[in-house]
């Protein structure tokens, strides 16, 4: 059987703060797996360590106890990294490069060769729609451009395993929106993904598993399904309905002694797809006008 | 059950990504507009050529030969110190270090990629102005012999004998092999001007103190002769001191060794041996000062 993706156990990081003997806990026994082609998310507050997880995950720090791996082989292990895809919050790529030029620095870092290199960036230059913009430089990108060309760099060497840092911050929703397709696009192609984000609906949207960390530490951890189903409510939500049959459901749950009627009325969709079925609709009258 | 993924086994240590790396800090310095220097360069070279003193043709082309290879020393060390010390501090800012050292980059490959980097903009620059002065030293050489023979073929006290030393005489501070290796002496000076300050900025705090600390090991390092007379010869003073001096003229390079560039422009000749010494001991600095780094940047956490 093959190794998880990735195996946190028991990960501790303390950082000694000045010279003097103050100690920071960042992270404290943490322990979880990702599989193979699982979207795992990774929340909490500011502060409560999600970072630095993911920095040891990628051997950027180094664990004070416990241990981390990527398929097996431990992170501090430079071949683990021949598998896993990063992009960090809020990417500052070289300036002076363009995107197409970008992924061959990344891809050449990765050992790809040059024919491969050529097609492979063309491939992702589609997938994260910059291809007009694939020979302009990284100064003059948009943030949106900045992390889709930052998540086409993660991808680049085709890893098992990608590390997102708030992939989404600081872009529009229809970005946004992109970014999550190419998400889901990874899951399609069993990529394990580890998301942290603060955008917590997104999360809700793409990760099969979740974890919840406060101060280091693991507050829940599970199933997404699971975690947020409230067990003692039942949902229904019906369409087309005729009239009076409404009034007749709710006097059946007003006559049962134990059943309770919490809520009744119109579902409510979400702002984020009322902006983007607005804008679209905006987009083709403009292209019907033109 | 999901399927095995294929053990991958890449090379401990590859040219080609250590040669991406250093292309792309080339390219990046080359876009931050540091050839503009050559236009300087160009000008002073120029200037001196065309100085209208009462100076001897020999002198005339002295005053060239020490005008430019000053100006490509003193572009070699600024750019030596100023670009690598702001290199690492400026991928760790930009947070592009996470996105390199996350693919399978061991650091030492990170290190020597940007130092190669950094000695490849100073060696093309060298390269440049080295073709642009030989050039100008040839045609001015040229000019002042042709004068020169004609002013003395009008005069009969100067024999064909005497016309052909005095040919000699300037033709010895034309454009000569001592020439590239001066030039040669000024890129070995540099490179291990890098490479001290990559050392500094792998633990510096700030860009600000890596040029700081740089610039002073590198005076030093042109009294190292005098420094280690006095402090290796030191039996005074408490223990500590004594050690520190001996560490001190250990560790910091004697710079001196590098400075043949007056002689050169004085028209002297350099021997080969004294080249391939100077060259070995650069390259043992390089190597000392590099191992050092890789051991403070591969415990550095980011």
């Amino acid at each position: 059987m093959s190794s998880p993706a990735v195996e946190v156990d028991n990960l501790t990081k303390i950082f000694r703060l000045s010279l003097r003997r103050d100690y920071l806990v960042a992270v404290q026994n943490l322990s979880f797996t990702v599989g193979e082609g699982e979207i795992y998310g990774l929340i909490g507050p500011n502060g409560s360590g999600k970072s630095t997880t993911m920095k040891v995950i990628l051997g950027l720090m180094k664990p004070t106890r416990g241990t981390t791996s990527i398929f097996g082989l431990d992170s501090r292990d430079v071949r683990s990294r021949h598998r896993v895809g990063f992009l960090p919050e809020n990417p500052y790529f070289y300036k002076h490069l363009s995107g197409r030029e970008t992924l061959y620095f990344y891809g050449k870092l990765c050992g790809l060769k040059k024919r491969d290199l050529k097609a492979r960036s063309a491939e992702l230059l589609a997938l994260v729609d910059l291809e007009d913009a694939a020979d302009r430089r990284l100064s003059g990108y948009s943030k949106g451009m900045l992390q889709r060309i930052g998540l086409a760099q993660a991808i680049i060497q085709r890893p098992q395993l990608v590390i997102l840092d708030e992939p989404t911050a600081g872009v529009d929703p229809s970005g946004s929106r992109k970014i999550r397709d190419l998400i889901l696009k990874l899951k399609e192609d069993r990529v394990a993904v580890i998301l942290c984000s603060h955008l917590l609906e997104q999360v809700q949207e793409v990760c099969d598993r979740v974890a919840i960390m406060q101060e280091g530490k693991m507050l829940k951890e599970g199933a997404l399904d699971e975690l947020i189903a409230v067990e003692d409510e039942v949902e229904l939500v019906m369409k087309n309905l005729p009239p009076g049959l409404q009034s007749q459901i709710e006097n059946l749950v007003r006559d049962d002694p134990d059943a309770q009627l919490v809520r009744s009325g119109h579902p409510r969709t979400t702002l984020e797809r009322l902006f983007l079925s607005e804008t679209e609709k905006g987009q083709q009258g403009e292209g019907k006008a033109s | 059950m999901s399927a095995a993924i294929p053990e991958y086994r890449p090379p401990l240590f590859s040219a080609q990504r250590v040669w991406t790396l250093a292309t792309s800090t080339f390219t990046q310095l080359v876009r931050m507009k540091t050839f503009y220097f050559l236009a300087v360069f160009a000008v002073l070279v120029i200037a001196a050529s065309n100085l209208n003193l009462l100076y001897t043709p020999v002198q005339q082309l002295k005053v060239i030969r020490e005008t430019s290879l000053g100006a490509m020393s003193i572009f070699s060390w600024l750019f030596a110190i100023s670009a690598t010390a702001v290199l690492i501090p400026r991928d760790l800012e930009d947070r592009t270090l996470y996105t390199i050292l996350s693919k399978p980059v061991p650091r030492l490959e990170y290190l020597v990629g940007k130092l190669l980097g950094v000695l490849l903009v100073i060696g093309v620059a060298l390269a440049l102005m080295y073709a642009f002065f030989s050039l100008i030293l040839f045609f001015q050489e040229y000019s002042i012999i042709s004068s020169e023979m004609s002013r003395m073929s009008q005069n009969p006290r100067y024999s064909l004998e005497d016309r052909a030393t005095e040919a000699a005489l300037i033709s010895a501070y034309g454009p000569d092999l001592n020439l590239l290796y001066g030039v040669l002496a000024v890129f070995l000076k540099s490179a291990v001007l890098a490479t001290v300050a990559m050392l500094i900025s792998t633990f510096a705090s700030s860009s600000l103190f890596t040029i700081i600390i740089t610039t002073v090991i590198f005076l030093i390092g042109h009294f190292h002769k005098m420094a280690a007379d006095f402090w290796v010869a030191e039996q005074q003073g408490a223990l500590i001191t004594r050690i520190l001096g001996k560490v001190l003229v250990l560790v910091i390079p004697d710079f001196q060794i590098f400075n043949i560039s007056d002689s050169i422009s004085g028209g002297q000749s350099v021997a080969f041996l004294v080249i391939a010494q100077m060259s070995a001991l650069a390259l043992m600095y390089v190597i000392i000062f590099t191992i050092a780094s890789w051991f403070l940047f591969s415990d550095k956490e980011f």
